[in-house]
């Protein structure tokens, strides 16, 4: 039963929320119970064993479903230690909306089913106010709908071995659009709220969605699994190269946290691309680090992008190591696992990668000065946020066997 | 039978591509449910038939509520969108009919045809209606293309698919156009 409760509890949370919102205390609290059912549930859960409670089978990969339980503390994080003027029973109930989605993809019987409840959430976020118009907000994740969509059909369709390569050309750029990478980047405005952006896509929502999607493409085209590791690979570097550039030079500080956001994504894919356990492990720790590190740091430097406040305080150079995936922090182990993986791959591959990577050292300098001078809570937030960065790159391992590695 | 299912399929999505009045993407949402439906019904199953029968019509019922008023089929300056619907169908007939082998061959034409006239419905510019229509289209063909794979819970996919195509139309916007 606990796969369906996974999926029940938050989507429960998530409507108590939205109906006691004239009383945020009483939906705060409503909320944080259900949402907490919910991880409990998702924790119980054993991976690959299926739950028939509803007539279909469901089951949890161990993967996903330590994606699932980071990205619900990552939640608890951002609400417990929300940015200044932000309303809590808001965002926790934007939060469990994506909570209840991302579970519903986990544990789904099959990719198609994982797709009708993505383009679900695809359109109710489109639904919800939002300062884009709304076929531009609409626009991109429904063609990703239908590139995985097209991709799926190709798979299953008998005939010559091209059309599991259309296939898995379907799959990835899909993936790519969903999560509004290069070359599917989504128009973006740096006053929008945060939620109805296209930032929890690439921030909250995507990671969970890469590791569904990359696995079960891998399940359904097991004779082009090269071809779609060389794309995700061929993405991925362009994604690395044209984000960590654009985060450095781009004149909006708001633009260049989503462009790195994407250089990181870039990592991510080269990660799953490689179909080494090393690459695997990378692109996991890099996208425990974008739940846990980096998405806070972006909501917590919302309100001094706003007010255009910068700042050179040993904090502001720390968040800045943090992002540049110096040591100790948690990008440091996943950039040296994904050049071993690299490596034991292609040689050359991680020749390109290695002087990539020093491209993150320009963007962290100028994204940490965007953090201000954080005080209180949010100081305290930034401080956990970094602990748990060196948490995770000092010993990444009890994350990693979580997800079965 | 099954030629036929398909091409109603293909109408349906046509339609919606073809369509900027309400009633037009209403009958455009029902022809395409009926057609895959029929396609579902052909190969022996019976309640995602029902379901998707059932799904699109409620879509089409649901989007009557809201958008321009009348059918507003091929309105002056649809002419790319006519060519794109045929030269779509085209390519799935080659596709289903000389590339692909085995059964199913209608659904090899209808899914790839509504799926790649409902994408280009987004990208040659949309609505709200009409973008609603093409996201409910989109998971009606979702849902019939996995009856192609042999595990997964097929009608299990296709009953979902026909809950969120018609819940896709019910849902109320916030705010009237972007802002």
């Amino acid at each position: 039963m606990e796969p369906e409760l996974a999926v029940a509890l938050p989507a429960a949370g998530w409507a108590c929320t939205a109906a006691l919102r004239p009383r945020p205390r009483m939906a705060l609290a409503a909320g944080a119970v259900f949402g907490a059912g919910g991880v409990a549930a998702i924790l119980f859960s054993a991976p690959g064993s299926a739950s028939t409670d509803l007539g279909v089978s469901l089951t949890i990969t161990a993967a996903a479903r330590a994606m699932l339980v980071v990205a619900a503390v990552a939640l608890a994080f951002v609400v417990i230690l929300a940015p200044a003027r932000a309303e809590r029973s808001t965002m926790l109930r934007w939060g469990l909306a994506g909570l209840a989605g991302m579970a519903a993809i986990a544990v789904a019987p099959s990719l198609d089913v994982a797709l009708i409840v993505l383009l679900a959430l695809f359109v109710l976020q489109a639904a919800a106010l939002g300062r884009r118009p709304y076929l531009s907000r609409l626009r991109g994740p429904l063609l990703a709908v239908a590139l995985i969509g097209l991709g799926l059909v190709f798979a299953r369709m008998g005939g010559p071995p091209a059309l599991q390569r259309i296939a898995a050309v379907g799959l990835v750029t899909g993936l790519v659009a969903a999560i509004g990478a290069v070359p599917f980047v989504q128009e973006f405005d740096a006053e929008e709220m945060t939620a109805t952006s296209p930032m929890p896509w690439l921030t909250f929502v995507g990671p969970l969605l890469a590791v569904v999607v990359v696995a079960r493409g891998r399940e359904l085209i097991p004779g082009q699994v090269d071809v779609l590791g060389a794309l995700l690979i061929a993405l991925g570097l362009v994604n690395v190269a044209y984000g960590s550039i654009a985060a450095w030079r781009v004149d909006s500080a708001a633009a260049a946290w989503r462009y790195l956001f994407m250089a990181d994504w870039g990592l991510v894919m080269c990660g799953l691309g490689l179909g080494v356990a090393d690459g695997l492990r990378a692109a996991l720790l890099i996208l425990f680090g974008l739940l846990l590190v980096r998405l806070p740091l972006y909501l917590w430097s919302r309100q001094a992008l706003r007010d255009n406040v910068q700042n050179d305080r040993p904090v502001n150079l720390l968040v800045a190591a943090a992002l540049a995936g110096s040591a100790p922090f948690a990008g440091f182990p996943a950039r040296v696992l994904l050049l071993k993986g690299a490596t034991a791959m292609y040689w050359p591959l991680a020749l390109v990668l290695a002087p990539l990577l020093l491209l993150w050292i320009p963007a962290g300098l100028r994204l940490g000065r965007t953090l201000g001078a954080p005080t209180g809570r949010q100081l305290f937030g930034v401080a956990i946020a970094l602990a748990v960065s060196v948490v995770l790159g000092a010993y990444p391992q009890p994350l990693l066997s979580l997800a079965g590695l | 039978m099954t030629a036929a299912a398909a091409i109603a399929a293909w109408v349906g999505g046509s339609l919606i591509l073809l369509s900027d009045g309400r009633r037009g993407l209403a009958l455009g949402l029902a022809v395409l449910g009926g057609g895959l439906a029929g396609l579902a019904l052909d190969a022996g199953h019976a309640f995602a038939a029902v379901a998707l029968a059932a799904g699109g019509a409620g879509a089409g019922a649901l989007r009557l509520r809201e958008g321009a008023d009348g059918w507003g089929i091929m309105p002056p300056g649809s002419t790319p969108r006519l060519i794109l619907a045929t030269v779509s169908a085209l390519i799935a007939l080659y596709l289903a009919a000389v590339i692909t082998e085995g059964p199913g061959a209608g659904f090899r034409f209808a899914v790839p045809a509504v799926i790649a006239v409902l994408a280009l419905r987004l990208l040659l510019g949309a609505d709200r209606a009409a973008a609603g229509a093409a996201a409910s289209g989109i998971a009606l063909a979702l849902g019939v293309g996995s009856l192609l794979s042999t595990g997964g819970a097929p009608e299990a996919t296709c009953i979902a698919a026909a809950v969120v195509a018609a819940g896709l139309q019910a849902i109320t916007h916030a705010e009237p156009d972007g802002a």
